[in-house]
């Protein structure tokens, strides 16, 4: 989402929700004022003192519940909605693209360079199609708990490897800005039980957004770890413009973007942290973030078990 | 034909490729990737651009705020909004924030291309028409329709001169520029005499929109209009609101 709209959006959402809350508010003190009056009016006669002082409870309860629940119905909806724009932008861009050349293909006479080149951009193009296609056909398949993974032994080196060089691919990196190393045990190997697809995704994922939120020269440490005999941790470290401290948690949430004003110039889904934290607790592991703030770069942590052979 | 083209898109396949098709249609073409720079461009560098083609989803200001400065700063330019939203919302909301006119995406090149050359022969027009406007010559109050050629139409009403070629409103002593839309929907209101217009009947016959939103995007609108032909726009004598139906506009105040 874009900074004017969204903060447009967002006084629309405050307003919603300070409306909500100030109605809830005012409710439960009426309800509270009438079951202290009720109090003061009975306090001799036991039964309906008893009953009355339980039913504005269950008053009072409801109210404070109702508001809960209004409340963190506004803000889903203000979630999906953005994650719907963001989506149909994502789908439409590239078709756009895609559409743009073939009909420019179809009216004008090129030479074989130009031909060429816009075939690449098409295929380029038909490829994000496909990215951000299979981005929300995982979200849905992660929340489906019956689906099987196909778990085989992998090795961690050449898993980050592969994730590391698509990334630099992908993004046309400089050969300096992704820098990897293994632990020091780099003649182990280490190896974890999962599914190799679904991993790669994930690492991918985490990558994309430490070079999309890193908006000028992205500076990218890539790091695997061994705290002890039973885990392995991949450290994705970027320069990028970090996280608020009160954020760290909320960006796991399906749908959930950060909304500070640099942030939101990024365009994303809101799937992808979503995405990573629900396949690595697939595979029995945790994923975690860490930023000193605004501007301070984040790192994200990925631990999963490592398997014993 | 040849113009100016400024092409406000931050994805760079499609600002390639519209360049590169802008450019053999014969137009100077120049590609901004945010639109602050397309404002430093038009407002600071004044820029000698004929037209501004404007995506939404940018980074940084969106297409909707580039357009709401552009028209704050009195920077008229032909502005064609292009975008992902094709929603009525988003499209009334377009309209609103000045566009001239928008295309959603996915659009056909050729249709693209046409729209252009319209928004690019109408400015041709505006110059080449002779300045008809002598303030005195107040008409009496009907349509002139130059023979069936409604675009040359000059429409005078209760000291106020509205000229659709140009898209200039002169009203106490005043010359306002209109956008497109505004009027279209003023030039609608006028041709249908003093009767009655529902809000559904603006958005099929104005804005070409026919879906069923229940939207107040058109009361924005009229509020701007307004605020060109009334003396006291919170008591409004010639665009009158038709209670829980539409509006209806009258030339003479009786």
């Amino acid at each position: 989402m874009l900074p004017s709209e969204s903060s447009m959006r967002i006084t629309s959402r405050k307003k919603t929700i300070a409306f909500a809350v100030t109605l809830g508010v005012l409710v439960a003190a009426v309800a509270l004022v009438l079951n202290v009056s009720w109090i003061v009016l009975n306090w001799r006669e036991v039964v309906p003192l008893f009953l009355g002082v339980l039913f504005f409870l269950f008053i009072i309860i409801g109210v404070i519940l109702n508001t809960i629940f209004l409340v963190r119905e506004v803000r889903r909806n203000e979630q999906q909605d953005s994650f719907l724009n963001a989506v149909t932008h994502e789908l439409k861009t590239p078709i756009t693209s895609i559409r743009l050349y073939l009909e420019t293909l179809q009216q004008r006479d090129l030479d074989d360079n130009q031909r060429r080149e816009f075939y690449q951009v098409m295929l380029e193009d038909s490829q994000r199609l496909m990215g951000t296609v299979e981005q929300v056909l995982r979200a849905a398949r992660v929340t489906q708990k019956n689906v099987p993974l196909s778990k085989t032994d992998i090795d961690v080196g050449p898993l980050v490897q592969d994730a590391v060089d698509l990334a630099r691919v992908r993004h046309h990196l400089a050969p300096d800005a992704v820098r990897w190393e293994l632990d020091g045990l780099k003649a182990e190997r280490l190896s974890v039980e999962g599914d190799r697809e679904e991993l790669s995704a994930v690492l991918s994922n985490v990558l994309d957004n430490a070079v999309k939120y890193s908006p000028r020269h992205p500076h990218i440490k890539v790091e695997v770890v061994t705290p002890d005999l039973e885990t392995v941790q991949i450290k994705v470290q970027d320069n990028g413009i970090g996280i608020p401290a009160g954020e760290l948690k909320r960006v796991f949430k399906r749908f959930y973007r950060v909304l500070t004003p640099s942030a939101a110039q990024v365009k994303g889904s809101g799937l992808g942290l979503f995405i990573v934290r629900a396949v690595i607790q697939r595979h029995g592991g945790k994923t975690w973030v860490e930023s000193e703030g605004n501007g301070k770069g984040t790192t994200v942590t990925i631990e999963l078990p490592r398997y014993q052979s | 034909m040849s113009g100016r083209i400024l092409l406000v898109e931050d994805e760079e396949h499609l600002a390639r490729g519209l360049k590169f098709n802008l450019e053999a249609e014969g137009y100077a073409t120049s590609v901004a990737g945010d639109g602050e720079t397309a404002l430093e461009l038009l407002l600071k560098q004044k820029e000698p651009f004929d037209l501004l083609v404007l995506d939404i989803m940018l980074p940084g200001k969106d297409g909707f705020a580039v357009a709401t400065e552009l028209r704050k700063a009195n920077q008229f330019i032909p502005l064609l909004m292009l975008t992902a939203r094709g929603r009525p919302d988003d499209v009334l909301k377009g309209f609103a924030a000045g566009a001239d006119d928008y295309l959603p995406k996915p659009f056909n090149l050729q249709i693209l291309l046409a729209r252009i050359q319209s928004l690019l022969r109408r400015r041709d027009w505006a110059r080449t028409l002779p300045d008809e406007s002598s303030h005195d010559a107040v008409q009496p109050a009907s349509v002139k329709s130059n023979d069936g050629s409604l675009e040359f139409e000059v429409f005078t009403f209760a000291g106020r001169q509205v000229n659709f070629a140009t898209l200039e409103l002169r009203a106490n002593g005043k010359i306002y520029r209109l956008t497109l839309m505004e009027a279209e929907l003023l030039r609608h209101l006028i041709h249908s005499g003093g009767k009655v217009v529902s809000r559904k009947q603006i958005l099929e016959q104005v804005w070409n929109l026919h879906e069923d939103t229940d939207t107040r995007a058109i009361d924005n609108f009229i509020v701007r209009l307004r605020k060109y032909i009334e003396d006291d726009p919170s008591r409004p004598k010639h665009l009158l609101t038709v209670r829980g139906i539409g509006y209806r506009f009258l030339a003479n105040i009786r």
